[in-house]
């Protein structure tokens, strides 16, 4: 078990590393930030001198290499645009980020298993059907299509909901609902799959031939054999959510990681990006990392793999 | 039994949201109930903006977004006439010319900043050498750096000396410099100062909550009276639609930036109305000359001018926001001379073209373009194209992303025309000495005689002198068709019905000015 920890860690470590190096690299390929930090009127000695005092004029090994041994020990230099720490904007951003996460998150589960387990138990009903339908619509409608459609209503029209920003409780539940839109319908499909496959088992048969009734037969002997796959998929969305919302954070002006990250790209402010791409990848390697080390102990042929 | 299961699942629902609405509380510190009140209480505003001020410390970040909102907080020392455009006292009184090299400004008495601290000649200076010092990283810095020395000779007057004669500090001083306290920055440290501002403007700091809101209040001791409007917020809205939500939800009074094709929607709307300004931002079509090919030809480039019809652009793409402009300078411009229209002349084009040794159809450019930088500047550029291709050019439009469009020029990989907008430009050094020579990128033109009429002009220290030299270059310059001139911005504000606003050509949201009607 240890062995595995160990070996997973490293990978995780690696890929970490890995993405940094891409990002680096994509960003310097995407061009030079100076023209659009310095007035327009800036001669061509000012821009070469700016370039310089930023290091940008530098062979890009130099650079990469200096990025690097800077980021092991937490340093990711200064935002070119505000000209604060690049990992402290991103950490103070992550707040904001985590709670709209978690709020959706936990909106999702809270209506998606129920519905997921109801769909699977009255398979081909009515209510199936319409959930089933529902889930498509769910998964189809773009997430930036749904918030402006919930603003126009809630906000534009009805004047009963703010159309964005934070501050208050109140300010979450529109962009809480639109990133737990597509969520609930992930959720709900997958529920009511794993709930499928599980009621056709043979145990369920026997439980329920002994008279066991309704609602202990779904929820102790068929929920809970379909949880380990949800569990996993919950897992990998969370990731999703908490580097993903961005479209959702820029159209209701949440002031979450997602949008500092496209502000920065925009601008070219190098240092954010890799600080929040660091921190996006960081979450997703330690959640993916907790999974695994979740399934090796529930689940010991993972181990020997 | 059904039913039990019904209430179990319930009652866990309730259980799990009432989870949910504990933690969204719990982690929510700032504000309160901010929002939302625009319509009743009529002694706060809310302006919406697109982004968040890069900083709060003055003289740092050149940019719209951030200058706007700070120079609510700071203070120039001299302002412009938005109807004359001449230089108007502020902080300074008056201000005299020694010699070439050597101004002196004389300072108003009495006023404080908004930690109580008085203005004096030390602030002016310390606001100088803060832009200076290297390790600030001012992008101010490029502009300044013919500054020799600032020397506080008395606590109202100061003096500064030039490396070489720099006849354009006067329009540094009023478009860049701000007015910071050198006390209040050395004691809490740049990093803080920069979080907090302290000037001697009408509103004071309150809160800054970044990518969200900053909040300001009124400065009751400001030296030329309270203002009416006591509270200001501006709040962060990136996403265009959200921002004419908010607004026509009444959660923001005001917001700059209305595209052409959104106005009728905000007219329509009883609460609202539009403010409009034609703006001292000029749009226009470069013809890069610093390549090879026909655009080296002033036959063909005149024979351009001819077959874009510049009138009907600002009809029928624009509808009409937008003022032609003919020439390199706007009417708002200082310097500006009436040149002469090229008109739209499509015979004519092609005649020139003949007559440079080339026929319409062998030529072939490529157009680039932003697209939702300028207005509606995409669709122009399509247009410009079509235009062209009425009398057999045939011309390729591609859409740069902004960074990359401005980085193409500043390298000098554009190809044939570019769109691109230039501004503020109020007096004549900054755009005709910035665009036409060969230094400068902007407008990928050069000539040499040109180039050498630019460098004589920028050095005439004389004003009368000057004026007729940048006249008699604006002259040459639309005789050299060194571009196509296209319009005056339209600035498009949306603005709530019973605010009392007037939109300024500089851009500048002056909230002192304002009030609820």
């Amino acid at each position: 078990m240890l062995d595995f920890i160990v070996k997973r860690f490293f990978q995780g470590i690696l890929v970490v590393f890995l993405v940094l190096t891409a990002v680096f690299f994509l960003m310097r390929l995407s061009g030079d930030p100076t023209t659009l930090f310095l007035p327009q009127d800036a001669s061509r000695e000012q821009i070469e001198a700016f370039q310089h005092q930023m290091g940008l004029d530098r062979p890009l090994y130099v650079q990469y290499g200096e990025f690097m041994g800077n980021a092991v020990q937490g340093d990711f230099g200064e935002s070119l645009r505000t000209q604060q720490d690049a990992l402290q904007s991103v950490l103070d951003r992550l707040p904001a980020t985590f709670q709209l996460a978690a709020a959706a998150l936990i909106l999702a589960l809270v209506i998606a298993i129920p519905l997921g387990v109801l769909s699977a138990y009255y398979r081909n009903s009515i209510f199936d059907r319409v959930a089933v339908g529902l889930t498509v619509i769910g998964q189809a409608i773009p997430t930036f299509w749904m918030g402006l459609l919930l603003i126009f209503l809630f906000a534009a029209q009805l004047k009963i909901l703010p159309s964005g920003g934070a501050g208050t409780p109140i300010h979450m539940i529109l962009p809480m609902l639109t990133l737990a839109f597509y969520s609930t319908a992930r959720f709900t499909r997958f529920t009511r799959s794993a709930m499928l496959d599980v009621l056709q088992q043979d145990f369920i048969r026997t439980a329920k031939a002994s008279g066991t009734p309704t609602f202990p037969l779904i929820m102790k002997y068929a929920l809970k054999n379909s949880l380990i796959p949800i569990i996993t998929l919950v897992a990998l969305d969370l990731g999703e959510l908490l580097g993903g919302a961005v479209i959702t954070e820029i159209v209701f002006s949440w002031p979450g990681v997602g949008r500092l990250i496209e502000q920065a790209l925009m601008t070219r402010d190098f240092p954010v990006v890799l600080a929040g791409v660091f921190i996006i990848a960081l979450i997703y390697t330690v959640i993916n990392f907790l999974a695994d080390v979740i399934y090796a102990y529930v689940n010991p042929q993972i181990r020997v793999k | 039994m059904k039913k039990m299961f019904f209430l179990a699942l319930l009652s866990m629902m309730f259980f799990v949201l009432a989870a949910c609405t504990e933690e969204t509380a719990g982690g929510e510190d700032s504000g309160g109930e901010g929002s939302g009140d625009g319509g009743d209480s009529k002694d706060s505003i809310v302006i919406g903006f697109e982004s968040d001020a890069a900083t709060l410390m003055a003289n740092t970040d050149v940019n719209y977004v951030t200058d706007a909102q700070i120079r609510n907080i700071y203070e120039p020392l001299i302002e412009r006439d938005i109807e004359t455009k001449d230089y108007v006292p502020n902080l300074a009184e008056s201000w005299e010319n020694i010699d070439e090299l050597t101004w002196r400004f004389q300072l108003k008495e009495g006023v404080t900043f908004h930690n109580g601290a008085e203005f004096n000649a030390d602030a002016v200076k310390f606001s100088i050498d803060y832009i200076l010092d290297e390790s600030n990283q001012s992008f101010y810095r490029s502009r300044w750096v013919d500054i020799e020395e600032v020397t506080v000779i008395s606590p109202y007057e100061i003096e500064i000396t030039t490396s070489r004669p720099f006849p354009d500090l006067m329009e540094r001083i009023t478009e860049d410099l701000l007015i910071m306290e050198p006390g209040y920055v050395e004691d809490v440290g740049n990093d803080t100062a920069a979080n907090e501002p302290v000037g001697t403007g009408p509103y004071q700091f309150v809160e800054w909550s970044r990518d969200n809101h900053l909040k300001l209040e009124a400065y009751d001791d400001y030296w030329k009276g309270e203002p009416e409007i006591k509270n200001v917020e501006f709040r962060y809205i990136p996403e265009f639609s959200s921002r004419l939500s908010a607004f026509l939800s009444g959660e923001v009074d005001l917001f700059k930036n209305i595209p052409v094709d959104s106005v009728a929607e905000i007219e329509n709307d009883d609460n609202s109305k539009i403010g409009e300004a034609s703006s001292s931002r000029i749009n226009y079509v470069a013809l890069n000359t610093f390549h090879d090919g026909p655009l080296q030809d002033q036959k063909v480039r005149q024979a351009i001018n001819y077959a874009v019809d510049v009138d009907s652009l600002l009809e029928n793409v624009l509808n009409g926001y937008g003022t032609k402009i003919t020439g390199p300078l706007s009417p708002v411009n200082s310097g500006y001379v009436e040149t002469e229209d090229y008109g739209y002349d499509p015979d004519k084009a092609v005649e020139l073209i003949e007559e440079a040794g080339y026929t319409p159809e062998e030529i072939s450019l490529t157009l680039e373009t932003p697209s939702g930088r300028y207005p509606m500047d995409n669709q122009v550029a399509q247009a410009i194209a079509a235009q062209l291709g009425e009398i057999g050019i045939q011309v390729d439009v591609s859409v740069n992303e902004w960074g990359n469009h401005l980085e193409r020029i500043q390298n000098r990989e554009m190809g044939d025309m570019f769109i691109l907008g230039w501004g503020p430009a109020f007096e004549q050094q900054g755009t005709i000495g910035n665009l036409f020579t060969e230094d400068a990128p902007y407008s990928s033109f050069h000539d040499e005689e040109i180039d050498q009429e630019i460098y004589d002009a920028n050095g005439t220290f004389d004003p009368d002198d000057r004026f007729d030299a940048y006249a008699e270059l604006q002259r040459k310059l639309v005789e050299q068709a060194v571009w196509v001139p296209l319009w005056q911005q339209a600035d498009l504000y949306a603005v709530r019905s019973d605010l009392d606003f007037e939109p300024r050509v500089d851009e500048r949201i002056v909230i002192y000015d304002m009030s609820w009607e």
